[in-house]
This record gives C-alpha cells, sequence and structure tokens, in this order.
C-alpha cells in the first residue's frame, strides 16, 4: 500500500481519454462540474463528443439518455449528490427502466468529500443506486481499479454507476490485475473474521488488520469493488471459515452494502454480523481522516468492532 | 434599516469601508482554512454588505425576529461572504471565522441551517434558493409579515431548470416580498458562463415571467441601494436585481480567472490578496 498520485476521479478520467482513443463512438456528458471530474481532458480532445449542459443534473441526464436510446454508450458525469438525488427520477425511469448504456462517473462518494460539507458528501448513493433495477454499482478503490472500471463500465451492457473519490489515498492494485461485474478482491486471508469493504474503507479495513494480528486475531479482508451483482461465491467461501462477518462503508448504515449481506447471510449461511457507516446521521464538514474516526468509520473503530464481534464467539 | 438621516453619499461611503472588511475577512478565512471559494464570495462582498449593513431588518440580538428580513445564499459555496457579515454584525464571536470547514466547526464548507447562528435556511445544492424563497415569502404573505426575503443567486446556477419553475410561480403569487439578486460575474466552474450554457438575455427572460428587473453595477454601493431601496416600493411583482459584477473583485490577480472559484490562496498569494484589498482604501 503507497500513498497515491492521483484521486481515482482523475485516474476515471485519464482512462476515458485514453480510451476515447480506441473507441470513437461513445461522447461524455459534463454538468459544469468538468474541471472536477476531470472530463475536461476528454472535452479538450475530442470537443465533439463532450457536451457540458451547465448546472442542470436532471437535464443532463435527461440528453444522455436521449443520446443512448439508440444504443449509443454515455458516459455522465456529476458528483454523486447530484446524480443520485437530484436526477434520480430521470435515471429511474430513462435511464434504467429502458436499460441503456449510460454509465455514470460520480464523484466525491461517501465522505470523501469532506472538507465541502454535507451538500457534497454521497452518503445514500449506494442505497439509492442499487436499489435501481438494472443498474450495477462498482466502487474503485485506487489508481488502477478505476481504470480498469471504466473499461469494466464500458464492456457491461446497460446502466452502471461508478463511485469515485474526491481526494488521492492509497494505491493496493498492480496494473495486471483484472477487474470483474460480480468480482471482488481478497486483500489479506485471515481466519478469524471476514472484513468487507469497497473504496476507501477498504484503506481503514487494511489498517485495523495489522492492529488485530497485535491482539492474535487474523481478519480476512474483502475489497467488494463490485457492489452490485456482489461476489457471493467468495463471500461464501470466506464466511465458512471464519464464521463472522464485519462489513464497512463510508455511507448510511441503512440500505448500504452491510443490509445487503446481512440479508443474504441471513437466508443462506447466518454467521455473526455487524455493519458498520454512518448511523442515521449527516456528518459534517473537516478532514477527511477526522470525519470518519468522528463518525465510526476509522481503522480503529473497525478493529474494536472486529473484537467485539469475536468476543461474542467466545 | 434604512437610515436615512444620512445621505445616500455617506451611506455608501461608510458601507465601502465595511465591504473591504467583509473582504479582508472571506480571504482570511479561505486561506485559514486552505479550503472555499474566493471568487463567488468577493464578487458578491458589496451585495451582501448592503442588506446586511444598510437596507436589512436584521438584530443579531434577536436572530429569530419573526419581522426580520429573510436572506438566502442560493450559491451556497460563497458562504465566506455571509458568515463574514453575521460575525460583524454580531451573530456570533468573529473568532469563529478562524474554524471555517474544520470539524466541530459552527461554520460548514456550505451554509448550515442548524448549526451557524443566522443562517435562515441550508444550501450548496444549486439551483434551489428561488424556490425556498418562494416558500418563504408565500409565509410572510400568509402571516401577514411585512419581511422581504432577498435571495443572491449565481450566474451559472441560472442553468437549473428548478429556479425557472421557481420564478413561474413568484409570478403566480404576485410575490412582491421576494427579490432576487444575481451575481453576474460572467464566469461558473468550467468556464464562462455564455460558453459553458448561455442564458442571456437574462433580464428579458425574467422579464418574460412577469419580474420587474432591475439592471445595476454590483460593486456601486450607490446604484446597489438605490436599486434596493425600487425594489421595496414594487407592488404585485417579483423583483429581479441584475448586478453586473467581477469574480474574485478587489484582488486583482483573482479578477475574473476561473481557476480562483474554488482555490485556497498560499501564504504568498494571501499576503498579496491582503494588499490588493488594502490599496483599495486610498482610492
Ligand atoms: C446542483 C449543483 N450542481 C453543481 C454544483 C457544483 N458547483 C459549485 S459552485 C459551481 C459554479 C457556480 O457558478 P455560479 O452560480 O456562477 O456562482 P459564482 O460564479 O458566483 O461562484 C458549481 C457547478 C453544486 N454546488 N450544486
Ligand atoms: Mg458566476
Amino acid at each position: 500500500m503507497k500513498k497515491a498520485d492521483v484521486a481515482t476521479r482523475k485516474a476515471f478520467s485519464q482512462r476515458m481519454l485514453e480510451y476515447g482513443e480506441m473507441d470513437k463512438h461513445f461522447v461524455v456528458f459534463e454538468a459544469d462540474i468538468g474541471y472536477s471530474t476531470y472530463s475536461y481532458l476528454f472535452g479538450e480532445k475530442y470537443p465533439e463528443r463532450y457536451f457540458n449542459m451547465g448546472i442542470a443534473e436532471s437535464n443532463t441526464m435527461g440528453a444522455a439518455a436521449g443520446m443512448a436510446a439508440d444504443g449509443r454508450t454515455v458516459i455522465a458525469c456529476s458528483y454523486g449528490v447530484f446524480i443520485t438525488m437530484r436526477a434520480i427520477e430521470t435515471v429511474r425511469t430513462f435511464i434504467c427502466y429502458p436499460n441503456l448504456n449510460v454509465k455514470f462517473l460520480s464523484s466525491h462518494g461517501g465522505i470523501t468529500a469532506a472538507i465541502d460539507g454535507v451538500t457534497h458528501q454521497a452518503t445514500e448513493d449506494i442505497a439509492f443506486m442499487t436499489t435501481l433495477p438494472n443498474m450495477k454499482v462498482l466502487v474503485p478503490a485506487d489508481t488502477i481499479a478505476a481504470k480498469k472500471c471504466f473499461d469494466l463500465a464500458i464492456k457491461t451492457s446497460g446502466p452502471v454507476f461508478i463511485r469515485l473519490m474526491r481526494d488521492p489515498l492509497f494505491d493496493v492494485y498492480d496494473p495486471d490485475e483484472e477487474f470483474l461485474l460480480g468480482g471482488s478482491k481478497i486483500l489479506e486471508k485471515g481466519n478469524d473474521i471476514t472484513i468487507v469493504s469497497y473504496g476507501d474503507i477498504i484503506f481503514q479495513a487494511l489498517e485495523s488488520s495489522a492492529m488485530l494480528k497485535k491482539e492474535g486475531i487474523s481478519a480476512e479482508i474483502i475489497d467488494m469493488y463490485s457492489v452490485k451483482p456482489f461476489d457471493y461465491q467468495t463471500l461464501i467461501n470466506s464466511i465458512s471459515k471464519t464464521g463472522a462477518l464485519l462489513v464497512v462503508e463510508n455511507h448510511q448504515k441503512r440500505n448500504g452494502l452491510g443490509y445487503e449481506l446481512s440479508n443474504f447471510c441471513l437466508k443462506n449461511y447466518p454467521v455473526l454480523f455487524d455493519n458498520m457507516g454512518l448511523d442515521d446521521t449527516f456528518a459534517e464538514s473537516g478532514k477527511y481522516d477526522l470525519v470518519i474516526e468522528k463518525y465510526g468509520i476509522s481503522a480503529n473503530h473497525i478493529a474494536k468492532k472486529a473484537m467485539e464481534i469475536i468476543n461474542k464467539r467466545k | 434599516m434604512l437610515t436615512t438621516s444620512k445621505t445616500l453619499d455617506e451611506r455608501a461611503k461608510n458601507l465601502k469601508t465595511i465591504a473591504r472588511e467583509v473582504r479582508l475577512n472571506i480571504i482570511d478565512m479561505i486561506y485559514t482554512a486552505q479550503s472555499g471559494h474566493p471568487g463567488g464570495a468577493l464578487s458578491a462582498a458589496d451585495i451582501v454588505t448592503a442588506l446586511y449593513f444598510d437596507i436589512m431588518k436584521f438584530d443579531p440580538k434577536n436572530l429569530k425576529w419573526p419581522d426580520r428580513d429573510r436572506f438566502i445564499l442560493s450559491k451556497g459555496h460563497a458562504c465566506p461572504v455571509w458568515y463574514a457579515c453575521l460575525a460583524m454584525k454580531g451573530a456570533f464571536p468573529m473568532k469563529e471565522l478562524k474554524t471555517l470547514r474544520q470539524l466541530n466547526s459552527i461554520l460548514q464548507g456550505h451554509p448550515d441551517k442548524l448549526k451557524t447562528p443566522g443562517v435562515d435556511m441550508t444550501t450548496g445544492s444549486l439551483g434551489q434558493g428561488l424556490s425556498i424563497g418562494v416558500g418563504m415569502a408565500l409565509e410572510g404573505k400568509l402571516e401577514k409579515k411585512n419581511y422581504h426575503v432577498f435571495i443572491v443567486l449565481g450566474d451559472g446556477e441560472l442553468n437549473e431548470g428548478m429556479i425557472w419553475e421557481a420564478a413561474a410561480s413568484a409570478h403566480k403569487y404576485h410575490l412582491d416580498n421576494l427579490i432576487a439578486i444575481v451575481d453576474r460575474n460572467h464566469l461558473q466552474m468550467d468556464g464562462f458562463t455564455e460558453e459553458v450554457m448561455p442564458m442571456e438575455p437574462i433580464n428579458k427572460k425574467f422579464q418574460a415571467f412577469n419580474w420587474e428587473v432591475i439592471t445595476i453595477d454590483g460593486h456601486n454601493m450607490k446604484e446597489i441601494l438605490l436599486a434596493l431601496e425600487k425594489a421595496l416600493t414594487i407592488k404585485k411583482r417579483p423583483i429581479c436585481i441584475i448586478a453586473n459584477t467581477v469574480k474574485g473583485k478587489c484582488v486583482d490577480f483573482m479578477e475574473n480567472i476561473r481557476e480562483w472559484h474554488g482555490l485556497a490562496p498560499n501564504e504568498e498569494q494571501y499576503k498579496k490578496a491582503v494588499e490588493c484589498i488594502r490599496k483599495g482604501e486610498q482610492e
């Protein structure tokens, strides 16, 4: 794990620019935050395939749907809060319902936009997007994953939502790593508890694993980058070994991946379980590290919760 | 409240001095936080100063006074201008300004009704403040109150369809207690407004929605005061003041530069900015 040079939002857009050379068919829609999503990189090189609709997210998604109606692939860019909440009914009824090839570059996922405050923190996006039929949801954690998720989104038919981060954190993946729809990555092997996360919180989970090791606990850390559909086979294999599952996410605790996996386990493979996220609250402005600490999703909190779960077994 | 005993010249001169102080506070806050949006805060500084220090009924000792005028900063990212005015009026201690955007601060990255004394409505997601203003104006009519609702809108923000939905409804209910001020600084995030999304003619658009439209120089205090006073006398129609401004006004290296929309100055730039604003004093 080393410090990342670029945020996933930028890595994704860099790949979009590269890919534009090989695939001349797709177009990009932006809503006046091109210098923040980095879609401007594509716009500068391919002005005729770049449509900046201004500060008008519903219109942007509607126009994206129209352009995709005859099969064209459209990448629609904005912040998570605006794609998933401002324009959600357009996304639902005109993109998901007709199952169009619109891929969403969604920046500022979770409280990675910590400093900007609640209005820019997409902490309910996973709930909204995973609930929409036909929508698939990917959350790359690092530079390589972000680039691979671009390719994966383009190759996957129908709408795909890609949650990206505002700031650079860490890099964990090698360039030849493969990313699949419905795939996941086991980042650390362990026997005592399975910790599942995605995006930025994967780095907190890895840090918590180091803390747990000191207590003699070995945690299996899974990066569930494909949030929908998720990799149930890897999950089953892991929890049948560890007998305990902790899901941690930079999202509301309610209706995120935690709820999804608890439901899955209850039906198929009940194990000791807990999940962590924002506990029915909005967060606030502040430095990222301090905000995730205060709102209970940092490595410290994860390690503590993992111990609690394991202690229940004894 | 209107300070009618003073001449227009005296009021304008006094407000200009205050506006300089407001700008210094804006730069200081964003520099201290190393995060925030200087451009749009500086362009709106003269307008917000005139509202808080001359025009609006506002009592810092009684922030929930039912008869107070309402203020909505629809372009919420410019909130350092609002926070500076509120602190200088005494709504909360000046030292809070140093905590902008930090954990546990009362001053969030975008305005938060529950955290900041004097903030009547949360904003930060663009294009929705005018609808909130329509609701507040309707509430004022229903309660037979005489207050006015002042809303500062960004020009890029006018791209949002909801603005025009609000414009139609303000006309339907003859909301003469609703005064929208467009901070016409010609820039939005991705560039010049007329390149990103051409909205001209803005005055004719509002006129077509049956609004009264007044166009002014948004940095000329006398024009600002006269326009706001005229707006207060208009009956049966909502009012839109189009204030022509300069994004980054008074900090020469920020003026009309897209990059300064959402960038914090470094130490050297901070010193230069303070110098620029101070230099205005001699003019
Ligand atoms: C609904 C919504 N979309 C996008 C943004 C991101 N954003 C913040 S400021 C800004 C540009 C605003 O331009 P303008 O309204 O002209 O404000 P000003 O120039 O006065 O800063 C954008 C796109 C937002 N805050 N809200
Ligand atoms: Mg503007």
